[in-house]
């Protein structure tokens, strides 16, 4: 491919005396071919025009996990992306990842990031649970997210890790799911349990931006999709969010649509609600009081019905993981 | 081109946002997009059912597609999380017939028609801006923004996963950007405009989904914007409706007008704002709108 030029602008940060970030920006020309690689620019910029730009690398295959950045808007390996896929008119931005402190430049701190994965305990517990058959289609499941190479995008442009230092995030929400999902793991009960505590696997805003970002195929939303199922199943369903989602199919096979008068007593009961007239007569200056008895659809009755023929011959519908290829 | 449609408002456009559905309605009939109610519908479950009951979930978007492919017609929303959940369901329909097989199965005992996956999920911001003839469009635009700065907010579920939609998704779609060009406006670009609206964790974690309104906004602010529009009912309600709310928890004045897209489409068309239910917005944005020289229409007799 022909070469072309490019301009690169790199925040540049550094910590000084103060303990304060000091970010200032700083463009490079280069001049390469569109398929080559983010990290061939940076490369070539440390290695031939200025030896202070920091950043993290190790082995150009996207299987290390430590060329994680903000590239043109969104954290991708520096390694994996083509120039060509993200320069816009010839620019293309590089930032530190996001929701992690800053070192040097294009370089964070990853340590907060896996205290968090540690929290749940990244290995199998030995317990009662643990099934020593594991058959063929074990690991539908584990394959799915077992992919993760820990590289911190999926975190880095989470949006609830954006507005909230105490949401466990994505990553280490894969990595549990990876082991509840294990059938040779001892303690799956308990790990749902801890998983449905405040800021954990409920707290996720359900905005699939880690589901775009993971360069691995993980698809981190989707794994706390199946936890939020299994933890429902095991009967953790005291918090806000479980009651929340619990409204629904009730809703839907009593009429069709759901019923947006109730949702705010059924969530977050009595006193919550009480907490919450501010915003309740916030909405009613402008009269967004939903009605008390929504409207009713033809047919609901049908949904009763295969509701019912579903509880009683339940199906599997859970997405398993493709099969691995090399890439 | 036949713009014929099976209408799915959703339940925020048939209750606490109806101003997005008035509107959506209001701008059809001027550009013969012709919206058929669905009287069977039902909710859809939104994120919520594919977790509590997940093959219940299949079910009931598959009797939904089903009412709509039963009519010969595609389907077309006006609220996000309605686009994904049921362009997630057809997804998996198209691409596993097995699941489909087993769901229609499920489906037929009860008396609900097998769905043959045929149709497509459709928003009405991709039929304006990719299916209406643009030249069309542009002649009924009455009132040009005249450089209006409009914050274009997409809301995740116009977005992501982008596979599953039957339109540009993810970081190629350009469909607000290229209305509010149309419209005469200019698209401020900022940082928060593929970012949440928090709506999902308005109950469960309110101070973060406040957090998150106050941070989107600001950042349209910031970069300029005098209004901001969404094509989701959901993502009105958080960012218009909880605006004000959002201020008080972090402490910060925002007053940006937020407007469903066809709000503003309507109102550069000039439709009569009684009928764009612009009086239901909690930030009045007649003000921005007047300043910048074209007051909105308001005809005394309407209704
Ligand atoms: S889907 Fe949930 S975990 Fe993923 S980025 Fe969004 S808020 Fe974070
Ligand atoms: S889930 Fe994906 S994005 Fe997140 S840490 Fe693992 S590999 Fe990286
Ligand atoms: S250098 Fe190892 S993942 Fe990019």
């Amino acid at each position: 491919m022909a070469e072309q030029s490019y301009t690169f602008r790199i925040q540049r940060n550094q910590v000084a005396g103060n303990g304060r970030l000091e970010t200032r920006w700083q463009e490079y020309k280069v001049t390469m071919p569109p398929n080559a690689t983010i990290l061939n620019a940076l490369e070539e910029i440390k290695g031939k025009q200025d030896g202070s730009v920091t950043y993290r690398q190790s082995c150009r295959s996207a299987i290390c996990g430590s060329c994680g950045m903000k590239i043109s808007g969104h954290t991708r390996l520096a390694c994996k992306t083509h120039i060509g896929w993200v320069a816009r008119n010839g620019v293309v931005e590089l930032r530190p990842q996001g929701n992690q402190p800053v070192l040097k430049d294009l370089a964070v701190d990853i340590g907060p990031f896996f205290k968090r994965v540690h929290t749940i305990r990244p290995y199998l517990d030995e317990g009662p649970e643990a099934d020593a058959n594991v058959g063929k289609t074990a690991y539908e499941q584990v394959n799915q997210v077992s992919q993760c190479i820990m590289c911190g995008c999926c975190y880095s442009d989470c949006t609830m890790a954006e507005v909230s230092p105490t949401f466990i995030g994505p990553a280490a929400l894969a990595k549990a799911f990876r082991f509840v999902s294990d059938p040779r793991e001892g303690k799956k009960t308990d790990r749902l349990r801890q998983l449905s505590e405040p800021h954990m696997m409920w707290s996720c805003a359900r905005c699939a931006m880690c589901v775009e970002a993971c360069p691995k195929g993980v698809k981190p939303m989707e794994a706390i999709v199946k936890l939020r199922t299994r933890g429902m199943q095991k009967g953790f369903n005291d918090g806000a969010g479980q009651r929340h989602a619990l409204a629904f199919h009730v809703d839907i096979q009593k009429g069709g649509d759901l019923n947006e008068f109730t949702l705010m007593m059924r969530t977050l009961g009595l006193g919550g609600t009480l907490k919450e007239t501010g915003a309740a007569l916030h909405l009613m200056k402008k009269g967004k009081i939903p009605s008390p008895f929504p409207h009713k659809a033809q047919g609901f009755e049908e949904l009763k019905k295969v509701y019912d023929i579903l509880e009683r011959n339940p199906l599997d519908v859970e997405t398993k993981a493709a099969d691995i290829v090399p890439e | 081109m036949s713009l014929d449609f099976a209408f799915y408002p959703g339940c925020a456009g048939k209750q606490v946002q109806k101003e997005a559905e008035w509107a959506a309605r209001a701008v059809c009939d001027q550009l013969g997009i012709k919206l058929h109610d669905m009287p069977r519908a039902t909710c859809c479950g939104a994120v919520s059912l594919r977790e509590t009951k997940p093959a219940f979930s299949l079910a009931v978007a598959a009797r939904i597609l089903g009412e709509a492919e039963a009519s010969g017609r595609d389907l077309c929303t006006i609220c996000n999380t309605c686009l994904q959940t049921l362009s997630h369901a057809n997804y998996r329909f198209k691409t596993e017939p097995d699941i489909l097989e087993q769901i229609n199965k499920a489906n037929q005992q009860a008396g609900i028609p097998a769905y043959r996956a045929s149709i497509k999920v459709q928003h009405l911001l991709w039929v304006i801006t990719d299916q209406v003839d643009q030249k069309a469009l542009k002649d009924k635009i009455k009132k040009p923004l005249a450089g209006l700065k409009v914050a274009p907010f997409y809301g995740c579920h116009n977005l992501r996963p982008a596979e599953i939609f039957a339109s540009n998704a993810g970081e190629k779609a350009d469909h607000l950007h290229r209305l509010i060009t149309l419209l005469g406006g200019e698209a401020v670009s900022y940082d928060g405009h593929d970012k949440c609206c928090g709506f999902h964790v308005m109950l469960s974690d309110p101070a973060e989904m406040r957090g998150m309104v106050a941070k989107n906004c600001l950042s349209a602010k910031e970069a300029g914007a005098q209004v901001m529009i969404t094509p989701c009912t959901l993502c009105d309600m958080s960012m218009g409706a909880y605006q004000g709310i959002a201020e008080k928890t972090v402490g910060k004045s925002i007053n940006l007008p937020e407007m469903n897209f066809a709000q503003l489409l309507g109102v550069a068309m000039g439709i009569d704002e009684a009928r764009l239910g612009v009086h239901r917005l909690h930030v009045d944005p007649k003000p921005i709108l007047a300043q910048t020289g074209y007051p909105l229409t308001r005809s005394p007799c309407w209704r």
